[in-house]
């Protein structure tokens, strides 16, 4: 089994979106997490869901329990309003890093060591060009590796 | 020696300098080939260069820092400084001037202990979620926290990395730094904290509507374990007294080391996790750099940098501390004061040989200490912690430009540097 027999299409976010509608989005689709993908759709980042939320979490807060402890129930209830008009851009953990991806061609095998090695529970498919052909979820992984074995 | 090796040592050296001064590339990746090339060539003792102090890697400097960086590893999952930022802003009631100086106040006292960096990364956080509750611009607390870091760190042997550098080289004791860094860098703080008022005047607001938001922090919460809390204090004070014994002989970078060994033991903090807090590429980034100057020492350069230093100085001391003090607050200005200082410590030795006057030979490092670390403030790339800084402050949407920061910081370091020279010339010249 290969890549291209799990591969299904999601709806995908450009840098310049704001955070909002990334998280908006991962929770109205349900989805494991996000890729961001550039002008001619190669993906530009992986995102996770935790990845996602990071992004909707300030800043300041980011790495430092502590802090954010000391908020009080109020704010902390709504601390996704501080972010005001961030983008994906401003917000992504690590710009420079490249996406992690696979081929069409890619094994079982390859594609269950890549996700945990990377931890995210989605992959992104490309062509030859590097453009996003779809994505492979954790989920799917699974319910295959079950298929497999309960045949 | 032929007459082109130096050339070529200069030439490799000036062109390392040139990425890690544009930042084209990675500094780390800019040193470690700099560094192999000029092993390559034979620029420099091949089987002396991990050996060897002063013609290879200064490893009580590495240590030091590793030393340091476990210590405030450790120190900074303690909640310390969250509750402190907090605890300092309920004080002040949002009132602008008094929250820039408390703010200030814990930045400055913490930064001659521990590292600058780390302490700009737990306070920047603390200023930001502050300012926003006031609904206040952060960038003017922001510039006065980073400015009042640098002054601060100059005030010990362990404070900043060039008076690291500088003392292993000169033979200077965590003391020594005590005795003739710490008054002057006192006298400079308070004189600087009234600065600010005037610096920043006109951008102080004060929100009373929205004092309240600030007055439900919960401070407290930000100490997790207190037991913790307080072992670690006790073994920094531990560390500390170390440091300033004078029975106690070995090397600051043993007691550093020592020191973070037993503050990672009590903390239980996974080994991992501890090793995870060392800022490894600063530490490559040293070797490399010491390799690199090791180069310009073995091939004479430094040398014959240094005599014609002492054909121009001759015997006036005076003028030769002045150009010191000054010339380094201006290329600590421009270029990492690290780089500066690595680069610059072996030219000071060379020029301070001949002197025969200890006071004046002192006289001569403290000058070059103090325009080292005061050249830190000049611009938005003079120190790490400038840079880290305004990067954290842009990521949480409090962008600081690098003129915007470079405006305060070149008047701050022009008037924390005349006040320096005064000191220098009253107590070693006059």
């Amino acid at each position: 089994m290969r890549a291209r027999d799990l591969v299904q299409q999601v709806p995908t976010v450009h840098g310049s979106d704001p955070v909002t509608r990334a998280v908006s989005l991962m929770s109205q689709e349900k989805l494991p997490g996000l890729i961001v993908v550039d002008d001619k759709g190669r993906p530009r980042h992986v995102l996770p869901g935790t990845q996602v939320l990071r992004m909707a979490v300030l800043h300041a807060y980011q790495g430092d329990t502590a802090l954010a402890r000391t908020i009080d129930e109020e704010h902390a209830d709504n601390f996704w309003t501080e972010l005001g008009h961030r983008t994906v851009t401003d917000c992504v953990a690590a710009p420079g890093q490249k996406a992690v991806t696979v081929t069409e061609d890619a094994t079982l095998l390859e594609m269950a060591t890549l996700m945990a090695k990377v931890h995210s529970p989605v992959l992104p498919v490309v062509d030859g060009k590097g453009v996003l052909l779809g994505v492979v979820t954790l989920t799917r992984l699974l319910s295959t590796l079950a298929l497999e074995s309960a045949s | 020696m032929s007459t082109v090796v130096p050339f070529l040592a200069i030439a490799i050296f000036a062109v390392a300098f040139f990425f890690i001064a544009t930042e084209k590339i990675d500094k780390v990746k800019v040193v470690l080939v700099a560094s192999g090339v000029m092993a390559l060539t034979g620029l420099i003792p091949g089987s002396e260069v991990f050996f060897s102090e002063h013609e290879g890697i200064d490893w009580n400097v590495i240590f030091l820092l590793l030393g340091m960086m476990i210590i405030v590893g450790v120190i900074r999952q303690t909640g310390l400084f969250e509750f402190l930022g907090i605890w300092a802003a309920k004080r002040s009631r949002g009132r602008p001037y008094r929250l820039m100086v408390m703010l200030m106040l814990i930045t400055a006292v913490a930064s001659p202990i521990l590292d600058n960096v780390t302490i700009i990364m737990l306070v920047v956080p603390v200023t930001i979620v502050v300012c926003n509750r006031l609904h206040i611009p952060a960038q003017p607390y922001l510039i006065a926290e980073i400015l009042a870091s640098n002054i601060g760190g100059a005030a010990t042997l362990i404070g900043d990395p060039p008076n690291i550098i500088i003392a292993n080289r000169a033979g200077l004791s965590f003391n020594d730094f005590l005795v003739h860094m710490a008054p002057i860098v006192v006298i400079v703080f308070v004189l600087f904290v009234l600065l600010t008022y005037v610096l920043f005047r006109k951008e102080f607001r004060y929100n009373a509507e929205h004092v309240e938001a600030v007055m439900a922090l919960q401070e407290g919460r930000a100490i997790k374990d207190k037991p913790l809390l307080i072992r670690c204090l006790i073994i920094l004070a531990f560390v500390i007294f170390a440091f300033a014994m004078p029975f106690i002989t070995v090397n600051p970078s043993v007691i550093a080391l020592l020191g973070g060994g037993v503050m990672a033991l009590v903390s239980g903090m996974d080994a991992e996790a501890i090793v995870g807090e060392v800022e490894w590429s600063t530490l490559v980034f040293f070797a490399g750099l010491f390799v690199m100057v090791s180069g310009l020492v073995h091939t004479g350069v430094i040398t014959a940098i240094g005599d014609w230093a002492v054909s121009v100085v001759g015997d006036n001391y005076f003028v030769a501390a002045t150009t010191l003090l000054f010339g380094s607050a201006v290329l600590g200005a421009f270029f990492d004061n690290i780089p500066y200082a690595a680069t610059m410590a072996p030219i000071v030795e060379g020029l301070t040989d001949g002197i025969s006057d200890p006071r004046t030979e002192g006289g001569m490092w403290w000058a070059f200490a103090l325009g080292a670390d005061f050249g830190g403030n000049g611009t938005a790339v003079a120190a790490s912690a400038n840079v880290v800084g305004i990067s954290l402050a842009g990521r949480a949407g409090h962008p600081i430009s690098f003129w915007q920061f470079t405006r305060y910081g070149i008047i701050v370091t022009i008037f924390t540097t005349l006040i320096a020279w005064a000191y220098v010339y009253l107590r070693y010249f006059a």
